[in-house]
């Protein structure tokens, strides 16, 4: 195992940790209660306090895993009994956190304790130790991983659009995770009001950006606004990735009838006006930020679908994946093996586009007023900005903030999109220089590469895509 | 291809995706938690004698299989029942407001394409240069830009610091004109329809000019790299001739298929520009439909933009076929 990865699972193992406990470290200590407070902030028992039934479903999944890969005898011993460990771990955190050693018994609504935090750093150790192990037994493909990564960061870091967008999101989920210290989360509650209705901004900390009908701080607002924009927009894009992933290497791979209905499935999704559709959801299923996460992902996927599947059946094609089948793979083997590595590189950049088009889903979902109410996003700002009539004040102290953050959210993001996409496809990265007759040696800008991975894609045998993807494909059916 | 088999496929898979959206559409309401019936009344409370007789209006008391058939029937006839927010049926309301965003979303495309495309012949040409850098950061700027907060911006700006717009929440004349009647062609009735329109169909144009703009921009790039342009500069021919007669035509089929394709999306896309500008459109008809959860309509107005988009798909594969020679190759 190479010595730059156990130097990265020690400097990350903390970073991790640090990350969950901040997001759900207590909401009502802010940094003027003290340093003993805050400190004491860090071992309270709300830390650990994940909902139940997430934790003891991510522990049966960890669990099987670590079963599946013992009885498969791919790895050494050490590595699934690892797993297990943790999975095991992950139970014994649900547990808690239903409240398994409070008095009553077992039950998910009451969780006590400080076992949970307790549990949560056994948890993150333990994963840990299964990616310690991993590389252990797995050594040339932890070397491999090294040089991977250290290579794509080489390329990433030299593309300054792509760093641009990064130090952005990297300020931006500062601000999320650090919200308990930037402001307190009880000015937030309706009649926490902290001057008049629609004050202008004046130079005291929680007045800097003035204040909203109710004389509420739209600072406090604006900081606690970050984390569910983030969160809706991450969360919805892995179950879109995940969706749009599995239907279109399925729809690639198989072809034939089996992927003309997956394609038909898709193409249908693709029509289906997403808003609308996003409207008849929320209105049913209520207004929860959980439940906007499950609305976008879940409309939001036949993009990457389409994507996907072009790039699978380029992969199909390839030699190594006859002889797979000639060698008696399944076909889930020869799906899970060979052909997601291969596309897998696509589906990361274009995950990272989706994040973009995520947020600014949740955005319009909640400036609708479908967004959760009881906790803000950059969206409800807006909806309540919109709804208390602070434009024909003009408010524009409380209209600007959240739309300037949701417009540098979404630029970042696709910064990076773009900056991932020009090291994955080396053809974006010479582009430049043949094109035109007088833009030799320009930069790729972001908008070279957005729109052809954005997902506007005509039905299936159309004539013209737009120019890039259609380049996209003839490249990759030229390709060998 | 020949003409008649590429048709052909093109309507068969047009109507294969209908059947598939109305299925769906059928599902998803049926799915939902709580009675089917409940949903097409008003909240509060309701009589059990309502129910039954809902439910008998829309044969939701016969097992599944007969009320799909009898779901088909009615989607046919385009009997979608009454509106309980807008107290008629819901064909008339869709009927009515569907004139208010066809008048806005055509004008707000007519502007958005023109602009689009003539900034992106101007930037792909001219790469690198000031105006290539300047204006694509803006359409980046403008793509990543929510439309509702343009909007807010918008009227924040125009209409209450300048005055020259009305405020977007006060009610428009538009919904007093009689859609089916003649509006008067007089000067004072123009006038009050260009003081109501210009914002907001400024704003919906502004959502998707940057799309378009990128999209020109990338593929007049593609177009300029081929061989033929090569040829014409070889030949001695000038900038101007080789841009509007080799490049631009060329270049311009992508987006036209793209303006085509978005076409469809704007019965329902015009949701947040309708509902801040008050606009009475589709937008607003189904905006205000959710928020009185008024599902008949909403189940109408999802089906029609559905059937919008695939519709819009169909024209533009056939026009490709006439304007795009290597289709019909």
């Amino acid at each position: 195992m190479p010595r730059r990865m156990k130097l990265w699972i020690v400097l990350w193992t903390p970073v991790v940790w640090l990350a969950l406990t901040l997001i759900k470290y207590p909401k009502t200590i802010p940094l003027s209660s003290g340093i003993v407070a805050i400190v004491k902030g860090f071992f309270a028992p709300s830390i650990g306090n994940y909902p139940p039934l997430y934790l003891l479903a991510a522990a049966v999944a960890v669990v099987a895993w670590g079963v599946v890969l013992l009885v498969g005898r791919s790895a050494t011993r050490g590595y699934p009994a690892t797993v297990i460990a943790t999975g095991c771990a992950l139970a014994v955190w649900g547990l808690v956190n239903g409240g398994l050693f409070s008095p009553g018994g077992f039950s998910l609504a009451n969780r006590t304790g400080y076992f949970t935090w307790l549990c949560q750093t056994v948890a993150v150790v333990l994963v840990a130790a299964c990616v310690w192990m991993w590389g252990l037994s797995h050594p040339e493909r932890a070397q491999l991983a090294v040089r991977n990564a250290r290579r794509t960061w080489q390329l990433y870091s030299s593309n300054r659009q792509g760093m641009l967008g990064l130090w952005i999101i990297v300020a931006f989920v500062a601000v999320a995770l650090l919200a308990p210290f930037l402001a307190n989360h009880a000015l937030l509650s309706p009649g926490a009001g902290i001057g008049p209705a629609f004050e202008h901004p004046t130079a005291s900390y929680y007045h800097l950006m003035g204040t909203d009908e109710f004389g509420r701080s739209i600072l406090a607002e604006f900081i606690w606004s970050a984390r569910i924009s983030l969160v809706v927009g991450l969360m919805a894009t892995v179950i879109s990735s995940v969706l749009g992933a599995g239907i279109g290497i399925a729809a690639g791979y198989f072809g034939g009838w089996t992927g003309e209905i997956f394609m038909r499935i898709t193409d249908a999704f693709l029509v289906i006006p997403w808003l609308p559709l996003a409207m008849v959801l929320a209105a049913a299923w209520g207004h929860n930020y959980v439940i906007v996460i499950v609305i976008i992902g879940v409309t939001s996927w036949p993009g990457t679908a389409r994507v996907v599947r072009a790039d699978a059946l380029r992969v199909r094609e390839l030699p190594f994946i006859e002889r797979a089948k000639a060698i008696g793979s399944g076909d889930l083997h020869i799906m899970n093996r060979h052909v997601l590595p291969n596309v897998f590189p696509l589906i990361f950049a274009n995950t990272i586009l989706v994040v973009a088009e995520a947020i600014t889903a949740e955005t319009e979902l909640s400036f609708l007023g479908l967004g959760d109410p009881l906790n803000f996003s950059w969206g409800t700002m807006l909806h309540y900005a919109w709804a208390s009539g602070a434009a024909t004040l003009p408010a524009w102290w409380y209209i600007l903030p959240p739309g300037i953050a949701i417009v540098f959210v979404v630029l970042a993001f696709t910064f990076m999109g773009t900056a991932f996409d020009e090291i994955l496809d080396p053809r974006l990265r010479s582009r430049e220089e043949t094109a035109g007759y007088d833009g030799g040696g320009q930069p790729l800008l972001a908008a070279d590469v957005v729109v052809p991975l954005g997902g506007f894609v005509l039905n299936e045998g159309a004539p013209l895509m737009p120019y890039g993807m259609e380049n996209e494909e003839e490249r990759r059916e030229r390709e060998p | 291809m020949n003409k008649r088999a590429y048709f052909l496929r093109k309507i068969a898979n047009a109507l294969l995706t209908i059947v598939l959206v109305a299925s769906f559409n059928f599902v998803l309401f049926r799915v939902m938690p709580g009675n089917p019936a409940r949903l097409l009344l008003p909240k509060g409370k309701v009589s059990a004698a309502a129910i039954a007789q809902q439910e008998a209006a829309f044969h939701l008391n016969k097992p599944i299989l007969e009320q799909f058939v009898y779901y088909w029937s009615d989607t046919a006839r385009l009997r979608f029942g009454y509106s309980f927010a807008f107290k008629v049926p819901v064909t008339q309301i869709v009927a009515e407001r569907i004139w208010p965003t066809i008048i806005l979303c055509g004008l707000g495309t007519l502007l958005a394409t023109i602009i689009g495309m003539v900034e992106g012949v101007i930037a792909g040409w001219k790469r690198g240069k000031t105006f290539d850098t300047a204006s694509t950061d803006i359409s980046m700027i403008m793509y990543a830009m929510p439309t509702f907060w343009q909007c807010l911006l918008a009227i924040m700006f125009f209409s209450v610091a300048l005055g020259w717009f009305p405020v977007g929440r006060e009610s428009t004349p538009m919904a007093h004109f009689a859609m089916w009647g003649p509006i008067p062609l007089d000067f004072t009735t123009f006038t009050t329809l260009l003081y109501h329109i210009t914002l907001p169909v400024m704003m919906f144009a502004l959502g998707y000019y940057g799309e378009y703009h990128l999209i020109m921009r990338s593929s007049l790039t593609g177009v300029m790299k081929e061989d033929y342009v090569l040829t014409a500069q070889a030949k001695g021919l000038s900038s101007n001739s080789i841009l509007w007669h080799h490049v631009v035509p060329n270049a311009m089929l992508p987006t036209v298929s793209l303006v085509m394709m978005n076409l469809g999306f704007i019965v329902s896309g015009a949701i947040l520009v309708e509902s801040v500008f008050n606009w009475p459109g589709i937008g607003l008809l189904s905006f205000q439909a959710m928020d009185a959860h008024d599902y008949p309509v909403m189940q109408a107005v999802f089906l029609l933009g559905s059937v919008a988009v695939i519709v819009a798909n169909l024209v533009a594969d056939i026009m490709m076929f006439y304007i795009d020679p290597r289709v019909n190759a």
